[in-house]
């Protein structure tokens, strides 16, 4: 006698652990509750929603880079091995997440709390970031920046929500 | 280059030929961090980048505070900031850069200024008064005050219209550990300071530049082949050529302000060398790995950039 299979057991489950946006870029990072992802644009109020800053700056924003998340545990991994206290306002990821892969994510679609995400590459750390932050973070933040989503559906994240695989 | 993009919401005219402006946020937020005695550059439309001392308290995080001295004959840049620029327009700037920080381990700071060069002081003075730390600012000025009603409670005026200027070792008094002294301001006062310190302890005695100092030709200059080691584009240059432009024919990006070695915009790691530094920013240590692009040469054969 054989069984339909059951749902498939995702593999890891993480979880929302801090949230952040700003404005503009260079500028402080600020910590939020909850965010408005918009599918296909980017977060309300953040500085790489499409549409906003162009023609001001030369960089333009990216599609891929509609939302940018970070692991908490790349900050513990930083002060670890690098002496470095890096806090989740500075690495300048809109999410900090815990629990969750995010270097094996590139190409595949994921949930973050209710909303779908599509990862599109790892970002790389900003060359301005050891001004900003006047801390020797640049080495120690290759390969571990980040990663870089366009939003399939959008919806409100908040801090404590689940992130899984899709 | 990315630009923070600022609005001037006061403009106001603040002593001899000072126009002081207040740049903020267009929706008020907080800007980047500023150090005491760190500076920005202005990045007018003309294309005349030009640094100034930011001016203000630095635990006010939501402006930028510069003063603008007009200089008829200067590069411009200052003539469109005081005719044209317009409050509620719009205008770029560069992240803040502190090349002339206070002394963390200091006691006691001294401060020398001439004229307009009291600026990075301001930023200093109102970072210690919220610190409660001990400092004095001779400025020395002729005539009208520069930023009246914006200096800070312990400064000494020297008006050398009226009187000659005071020999500086009497200002300084005689170096003492913990006592720290600063100066900024044109290149005479400058090296009249140099000399009044040579004797100092090294690391106590400090100076800005404004105007970079003249640059003679370096007699170790050589030719040497420049390498930018990520593109591995490079080029033969002959001796004593500049940097900057050869890095940027190279196709390199390299921000750049002062081109006078004054400033630290367009510090660049190094991979092979040694360079010849001709800079007034980078300490010792940060030479080991760094070079300023617009004045640094080259004493090998090879310049290996991590560009
Ligand atoms: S451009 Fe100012 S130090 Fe080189």
């Amino acid at each position: 006698m054989s069984h339909a299979p059951g749902p498939v057991t995702p593999t890891w489950l993480g979880v929302v652990a801090h949230l952040h946006v700003t404005a503009r870029a260079f500028l402080p990072m600020r910590p939020q509750e909850a965010i408005t992802l918009i599918a296909g644009r980017g977060i309300e109020g953040d500085r790489y929603m499409l549409g906003i800053e162009e023609g001001f700056y030369s960089a333009k924003p990216e599609e891929g880079r509609q939302v940018t998340l970070f692991e908490a545990e790349a900050l513990e991994a930083i002060r670890r091995d690098h002496g470095i206290e890096l806090l989740p306002e500075e690495h300048r990821r809109n999410v900090t997440t815990r629990g969750v892969p995010l270097t094996h994510l590139v190409g595949r679609r994921f949930r973050l709390g209710a909303c779908l995400l599509e990862a599109t590459r790892l970002s790389v750390p900003c060359r301005h970031i050891e001004e900003i932050l006047e801390k020797p973070v640049f080495d120690p933040m290759i390969n571990r920046s980040g990663l870089n989503c366009r939003i399939l559906e959008g919806g409100v994240v908040r801090v404590g929500d689940a992130v899984r695989p899709a | 280059m990315r630009l923070i993009r600022t609005v001037v919401r006061e403009a106001v005219a603040a002593g001899p030929g000072i126009r002081r402006l207040v740049l903020m946020d267009p929706e008020g937020w907080p800007l980047p961090r500023q150090k005491p005695g760190a500076h920005i550059d202005l990045h007018p439309p003309d294309g005349l980048v030009r640094a100034y001392s930011l001016c203000g308290d630095p635990a006010q995080q939501d402006r930028y505070v510069v003063a603008v001295k007009r200089e008829e004959a200067g590069r411009g840049g200052s003539l469109w900031l005081h005719d044209a620029l317009e409050v509620g327009a719009e205008i770029g700037v560069s992240l803040p850069r502190c090349t002339f920080p206070l002394a963390p381990d200091a006691t006691r700071h001294v401060f020398i200024a001439g004229g307009i060069g009291v600026t990075p002081f301001l930023s200093m003075a109102a970072a210690l008064e919220r610190a409660g730390g001990n400092y004095v600012l001779h400025l020395l000025h002729r005539g009208a005050l520069p930023l009246p009603g914006h200096l800070p409670r312990h400064a000494v005026l020297h008006d050398t219209s009226a009187a000659p200027r005071p020999a500086l070792a009497d200002l300084l008094g005689a170096p003492a550990p913990g006592l720290h002294a600063y100066c900024c301001g044109p290149n005479g006062l400058i090296e009249a300071f140099e000399a009044a310190t040579r004797d100092w302890p090294s690391g106590q005695a400090h100076v800005e530049h404004f105007v970079p100092p003249p640059l003679p030709p370096d007699p170790e200059a050589r030719p040497f082949t420049l390498v930018l080691a990520r593109s591995g584009a490079s080029a033969e240059l002959p001796a004593g050529a500049p940097l900057l432009p050869a890095i940027k024919a190279l196709g390199g990006e390299v921000e750049a302000s002062c081109e006078g070695g004054i400033c630290g915009a367009c510090k660049v790691r190094w991979l092979e060398g040694p360079p010849l530094h001709r800079d007034r920013v980078l300490q010792p240590e940060a030479r080991r790995e760094y070079l300023m692009a617009c004045v640094a040469g080259c004493a090998g054969p090879r310049l290996v950039l991590d560009l």
